[in-house]
């Protein structure tokens, strides 16, 4: 029922499979989280590389900013992302 | 004297700049009120035509932010905007310059005088990263100084500046003027002053920072100033603006102001590494991390993992026993020496049974808390913990706790003590407080003898190993529940994101390491030695008053004594006689104690776990048992035997006399004792890690907490095995 409004939104990073990338769309957490992932450099229109998932499937690491950073699921589902080739 | 503050993001090498700052002469505490560790170090720099100058160098916790949402950052902020601190020493990791620059942004508008410290400029270069230091340091309006601070590069440079900087600070020269300042946009630009002005109304808020700072920091959200605020009288109108300046800035620019400066500080910082970037030095592309794709890998990284932790634990338990041994030896021999060597009595008493031993319990906890600290800080510093706790951190996201909280557990095997001081690689406080807090249930080497004396006496040797092996899953099956429990209940709220850098792997610098160990020995002598020795002093007074001060007891044993050697036998089967008598003296000395008074005490509160048959003459001895176990917990076995006058080592091999008489005349049954065991492997965490818990949460409450809900839990569980024992028809 909701797919279409679903459909427009843009893909989470945590649906972004390893080695993908893409570039900041809005970071959609309650305010301490979002403020940390801001700070660890996750703004708008930065683009980001999934590195790769830890042995047990969570978390992720990806490439920001030229760093690594790791990501739980919970964290990485907050961020829109527009995917990029 | 001039302060200078050391100021970085974590993994950015300042550590390492401080010691080559300061070389040895550094002091390691703790910020006020908290366990966050606080170095400093004083240094005198020559400076050219103006003589010496003294330079008092503090180490900052290493933070992302000032917005102070996490402990680290509120230190870090307040002490920052103190009026002591006169120069900010800035380290920027120069490989990964882009973020570290964020926090920089929001120290220029601190206003104080800076110096930058672009650092581990040797990794960038082999990265092909080369600066124009020029550049740079125009652009942020403070000296650049390239440094590498583990091998010492660049450090007499960066001494010179701060000590050129710091004369001119103390001048005060234009302050104003001072370093650069991150601009903002009209629109937003036109709020802070708006803020400002509202600001300006309370001089004294005023004077404290600088409004435009304070407005910034608002609009940032610090928790901090917006305390600072609440309490102003120009509270109202200043809130009042600050809604009204978010709003607009919504409703133009289309994000909230967080957002907003965020994205503005992050545009600096790379409009800058833009600018200073020399870009004839155009990079190589950097080699893909063959180290991390192993260490990290699908199959083996958790294999590797695992070899890695039974490294540390058998380089900390098995290869730290020897000196512990030695130590051991030491005290027993100077035990031995004192009670020979001196009239029998009480001081003597105090001497041998008292106060050696106990400064022994104490020394014998280095060794481990040592090594295990020193394979910790190699961890750490190589990179690898980062990706340790990336690897379990699924795994530990399941107990409510963070990756980091693994290693800690997991070494509670060995001994819950320096576990407990191995969680301040945690930073979330929530997640360190639980994994402290439920660190004590996992079974340590201590409470092995306990396990193997009550299997071997009720159990065959297959079920009695079964039961040891048990206790242990035991102990780790409760601690995922309680984590869990203390997740859901008392730390419901404090929901932290597991945001975690993964810092490029680095070879520790041995120096580094040992340093890092010798503090950490000595900081636990001078903050966990007093609660320890004072703890096992009492325990001594309770099991030995007042039997000791009887001078009856006293005469009798005298006159036992003179007895034996009159009778003139050979020297083995005197010696014998005399070891039998001091044996049986001991007995009735303990059996007679205060801690003999309150196993009586205690009795029926024990009785539905060790005696639900109300059958046991002899209940009261395990109270006696379980207090003297407080000090360490494999001293319940050397009390019991004491207790039950029946030797703990044994002529034949097979079983011990303790055994025996444990089986035959305690009145224990299996299944009691099984209560027992299980009782002895939660009651209470022994003194030495009470005394952790006690300088690690620096909180009597969540102390008493843990041995409070651990003598609960322990007695619940006890009784659950013997009702649920019973009702499946066991005995």
């Amino acid at each position: 029922m909701d797919t279409q409004i679903m459909d427009r939104q843009p893909m989470r990073l945590s649906e972004l499979e390893t080695g993908g990338r893409g570039r900041v769309v809005k970071v959609e957490a309650d305010s301490l989280i979002r403020r940390r992932l801001m700070e660890m450099g996750i703004t708008r229109g930065e683009a980001l590389f999934v590195d790769k998932v830890a042995p047990l499937g969570d978390p992720m690491e990806l490439v920001v900013r030229g760093y690594h950073l790791s990501l739980r699921r919970e964290e990485s589902a907050c961020i829109r992302i527009e995917r990029e080739l | 004297m001039v302060t200078v503050a050391l100021a970085g993001n974590p993994n950015c090498g300042k550590t390492s700049l401080f010691n080559a700052l300061t070389g040895a002469r550094h002091h390691v505490g703790n910020w006020p009120g908290v366990t966050v560790e606080r170095r400093s170090g004083t240094i005198m720099v020559e400076t050219p035509g103006h003589g010496a100058i003294e330079l008092e160098v503090v180490d900052l916790p290493g933070t992302y932010s000032l917005s102070a949402k996490t402990e680290d950052e509120r230190i870090a902020a307040s002490y920052l905007s103190e009026p002591d601190v006169d120069v900010i020493v800035n380290v920027l990791d120069a490989s990964n310059l882009e973020r570290n620059l964020f926090l920089t942004t929001q120290l220029l508008e601190l206003k104080k005088p800076m110096v930058f410290a672009l650092n581990m400029v040797d990794d960038a270069q082999r990265q092909g990263l080369v600066f124009d230091l020029e550049t740079m340091s125009q652009l942020l309006g403070g000296p650049v100084v390239g440094t590498v601070g583990n091998r010492g590069e660049g450090i007499e440079e960066l001494k010179g500046v701060i000590a050129r900087i710091a004369r001119t600070a103390k001048e005060d020269v234009a302050r104003e003027q001072g370093p650069l300042r991150v601009t903002y946009g009209p629109d937003i630009e036109g709020e802070i002053e708006k803020l400002s002005v509202e600001i300006r109304r309370d001089e004294q808020l005023a004077a404290r920072m600088l409004p435009r700072t304070l407005a910034i920091r608002l609009l940032d959200g610090a928790v901090d100033t917006l305390a600072q605020v609440e309490a102003s009288h120009a509270r109202k109108a200043i809130q009042a603006q600050l809604g009204l300046s978010a709003r607009h800035l919504e409703e133009h620019l289309g994000a909230d102001p967080e957002t907003l400066l965020t994205e503005h500080r992050y545009g600096f910082a790379k409009g800058l590494v833009l600018e200073v970037l020399d870009e004839s030095h155009s990079a190589p592309a950097v080699p893909a991390n063959r180290l991390d794709r192993v260490l990290t890998h699908r199959f083996l990284g958790i294999p590797i993992f695992i070899a890695i932790m039974v490294a540390v634990y058998a380089l900390t338990f098995i290869v730290g026993a020897i000196p512990q041994e030695w130590i051991g030896q030491g005290f027993e021999w100077l035990q031995g020496f004192v009670a020979s060597h001196l009239p029998p009595g009480e001081l003597t008493s105090l001497l041998a049974d008292g106060l050696i031993p106990g400064v022994g319990s104490v020394v014998v906890f280095l060794p481990v808390i040592m090594i295990l600290m020193g394979c910790i800080s190699f961890l750490e510093d190589s990179g690898y913990m980062a990706r340790a706790a990336f690897i379990m951190d699924r795994l530990m996201h399941l107990m409510g706790l963070h990756g980091k909280s693994f290693i800690p557990l997991i070494m509670g095997m060995g001994c819950n003590a320096p576990a407990i001081q191995a969680t301040r690689t945690i930073e979330s406080r929530s997640d360190r407080l639980i994994t402290i807090l439920v660190n004590p249930l996992i079974s340590c080497s201590a409470r092995l003898p306990v396990y193997i004396l009550f299997a071997g006496a009720f159990f065959s040797p297959f079920h009695g190993a079964l039961v040891v092996v048990g206790m242990h899953v035991l102990g780790f099956a409760l601690a995922i529940v309680m984590g869990k429990l203390l997740r859901l209940s008392l730390f419901r709220r404090e929901h932290t994101p597991f945001v975690m850098e993964l810092p490029p792997y680095r070879l520790p610098i041995f120096r580094t390491t040992l340093m890092h160990m010798w503090e950490k020995g000595s900081v636990f002598l001078r903050k966990a030695g007093t609660v320890i020795f004072a703890g096992a002093t009492l325990v001594w007074f309770l099991s030995h008053y007042p039997g000791l001060g009887d001078r009856q007891l006293a005469a009798d044993y005298q006159r036992q004594t003179s007895e034996i050697k009159a009778k003139g036998l050979p020297e083995a089967e005197e010696s014998a006689a005399l070891q039998d008598l001091d044996f049986a003296h001991q007995g009735r000395i303990m059996n007679t104690s205060f801690a003999a008074r309150l196993g009586a005490v205690v009795q029926s509160i024990f009785r539905p776990i060790f005696d639900p048959d109300h059958v046991r003459e002899d209940a009261w001895k395990d109270g006696v048992a379980l207090t003297a176990g407080f000090v360490a917990k494999e001293i319940v076995v050397g009390t019991l035997a004491i207790v039950h006058q029946a030797k703990e080592e044994s002529d034949t091999g097979e079983v011990t006399p303790l055994q025996e008489s444990i089986r035959k005349n305690s009145g224990l049954t299996p299944l009691t004792a099984l209560a027992f065991m299980v009782f002895t492997l939660i009651y209470t965490p022994c003194l030495g890690t009470v005394a952790m818990i006690k300088k690690e949460t620096m909180s009597w409450k969540w102390t008493g907490f843990s041995i409070g809900y651990g003598l609960m839990l322990g007695w619940l569980l006890a009784w659950l095995v013997v009702v649920g024992g019973r009702a499946l028809g066991f005995n």
